[in-house]
């Protein structure tokens, strides 16, 4: 299952692997963990085709029993900490059978589970014993879906070698994007640099320390990694590389970073846990149009909305209804503008705010309100309102103390000859937090 | 003799009230082309008949209004909602109409 992966460790038994707690694994540490977890896995009748969690971030340890366990073909669903909270519904909802937990230290310990797998979806990997993988969608609106892949179509993609970089790790363990990161590192020789937390100061620094050239991260990460400034402490000049992916990137974060950097490039990149990570192209540095594809996929428009098809795809949610048509389209609810062969993603369906029967995009407005002096973060929502069905409200977070009543004001005076007057958010509230989660992507409902 | 005294508390409220309105109408006012006649205080036509606002701009009045009645009184109050469009006459006609409504919900609320 996954010999071309002990190939290419083999081909780079000397190679640096993983940075971890500051200290470096080579490939060939990574292959003797790899041996150890495989035949302790067995001894503790871990699998094989058994749903198990594991429990953990980026570490020696992690990183060799999630490769065990897909060669034991079994389906695997991550967690990181940022879930723990949810850790139990997510087990039960996912049919988990035992938990392998890896813990700060990088040690491990595993739970056997009482509970049966009866989920058809589940099922049908176990008869075709192939190794799968659950993710659970971060949900910006709405319930966390489970989405099961087959792994066998998910590691295609990695067996065409490619040129790699030294990257963070910075997208977590249990997302599309952290996994995707893990598995291009590893299957191209390269190495991967682990954080023990994800501040704006912990990621310079070990991009200086370590000489990381790519850093995967969100459009919230970008601007809040700017506000910060702690950049100016660091020497970042290694880093050659930004991907952002996971939401819309504020065209004001992204030409001030790139005045900021002009020698680093950004590129967008296009993924959903329900159909991976997709190869992206875009226009220029500083542009939000973007080509995407890759091997296989192809895509189409319907009324505005991206739908894709993709060999890679899920096989189905595990608590929701498939989202795919019947000859196969995932419809993505995201909204795309198009020229030529370019895309733009505005912003998903369900957040589209509607004013009267006009349509406001939360994005398009919290990029405006960031470009105001004081605005740290803002994050717009609609918010019911009898007379005109919905209206526009902005959470605001300010670097400054200035009064609800002055901002207000300063706000649609800032506005007025940028947007018609029904997009101005009607209602502003003061906040005193940021508006993202753990995993660095803004969180628009409220809590 | 209750009863009395009950006419005059409210009064006050009332009063309180136009010039908490006032306050909000003229930062709109600010932004508006047209805009609303403060100086006819609680005459002072908004929406509807004779009234200057569009439904946008009442919004962003009634919003307003509302936040000022939180910070000044800590009621907090949805005053655009099913039971203000359900009302015979509307409470968003003039400035006094809107005091009279907000009062009104204000007593109903303690």
């Amino acid at each position: 299952m996954i010999t071309f992966l002990r190939n290419a460790f083999e081909a780079n038994i000397d190679n640096d692997a993983l940075v971890w707690q500051n200290q470096v694994y080579k490939y060939n540490d990574l292959l003797t963990a790899l041996d150890y977890w495989s035949s302790h896995l067995e001894n503790a009748k871990v699998g094989p085709n058994q749903v198990v969690a594991l429990e953990a971030d980026f570490s020696p340890n992690a990183l060799a029993l999630m490769l065990a366990l897909i060669d034991r073909r079994c389906v695997i669903v991550p967690l990181s900490s940022t879930v723990a909270s949810q850790k139990n519904e997510f087990c039960r909802i996912a049919e988990v059978e035992q938990i392998i937990s890896v813990n700060a230290d990088d040690e491990v310990n595993i739970i056997v589970t009482n509970q049966s797998v009866i989920n058809p979806l589940n099922q049908k990997l176990k008869e075709l014993k192939h190794p799968g993988l659950i993710l659970f969608s971060s949900g910006s609106t709405g319930k966390s879906k489970a989405a099961l892949h087959d792994f066998v179509p998910l590691l295609e993609k990695f067996k065409i070698p490619r040129k790699t970089l030294r990257t963070l790790a910075f997208l977590l363990f249990d997302h599309i994007g952290g996994i995707n990161t893990l598995f291009y590192t590893l299957a191209n020789g390269g190495c991967a640099v682990t954080l023990k937390e994800r501040s704006p100061e912990a990621v310079c620094k070990a991009i200086q320390d370590h000489k990381v050239e790519l850093l995967p991260t969100s459009p919230t990460f970008i601007n809040l990694l700017l506000l910060s400034e702690v950049w100016k402490n660091f020497d970042l000049s290694s880093l050659k590389l930004v991907t952002y992916g996971t939401e819309v990137m504020p065209p004001a974060t992204l030409q001030r970073f790139h005045n900021l950097f002009p020698n680093i490039k950004l590129q967008q990149t296009y993924g959903l846990s329900e159909i991976g990570i997709l190869s992206s192209k875009s226009r220029s540095p500083d542009s939000l149009w973007v080509k995407i594809g890759g091997s296989g996929i192809t895509y189409r428009i319907v009324d505005g909305i991206l739908h894709i098809k993709t060999p890679s795809a899920m096989l189905g949610y595990l608590n929701a209804q498939s989202p795919f048509t019947e000859d196969g389209w995932f419809d993505t609810g995201d909204q795309v503008e198009v020229d030529g062969e370019y895309i733009k993603i505005l912003g998903r369906k369900s957040e589209i705010i509607n004013v009267g029967g006009e349509k406001v995009w939360p994005v398009e407005i919290e990029n405006v309100l960031l470009t105001m002096s004081g605005v740290e973060d803002v994050a717009v929502t609609g918010r019911a309102n009898p007379i005109t069905g919905q209206m526009v409200q902005a959470r605001v977070k300010l670097s400054t103390d200035e009064s609800l009543s002055d901002f207000r004001k300063r706000m649609r005076q800032y506005c007025k000859d940028k947007m018609p007057a029904y997009k101005i958010p009607q209602q502003v509230i003061l906040e005193n937090e940021g508006f993202h989660g753990g995993r660095f992507k803004k969180i628009r409902r409220q809590i | 003799m209750l009863g009395d005294r009950e006419k005059i508390m409210a009064t006050e409220l009332y009063n309180k009230l136009i010039e908490l309105i006032i306050v909000q109408a003229e930062e709109l006012n600010e932004g508006l082309k047209i805009q609303i006649d403060v100086a006819a205080g609680e005459n002072a036509a908004l929406f509807g008949e004779g009234g200057v606002l569009k439904s946008i701009e009442l919004v962003n009045l009634i919003v307003a209004v509302e936040q000022a009645v939180e910070d000044e009184f800590n009621v907090f109050l949805t005053l655009a909602d099913e039971k203000a469009m359900s009302q015979k006459k509307s409470p968003f006609r003039t400035i006094g109409a809107l005091a009279a409504y907000i009062e009104k919900r204000m007593q109903e609320e303690s």
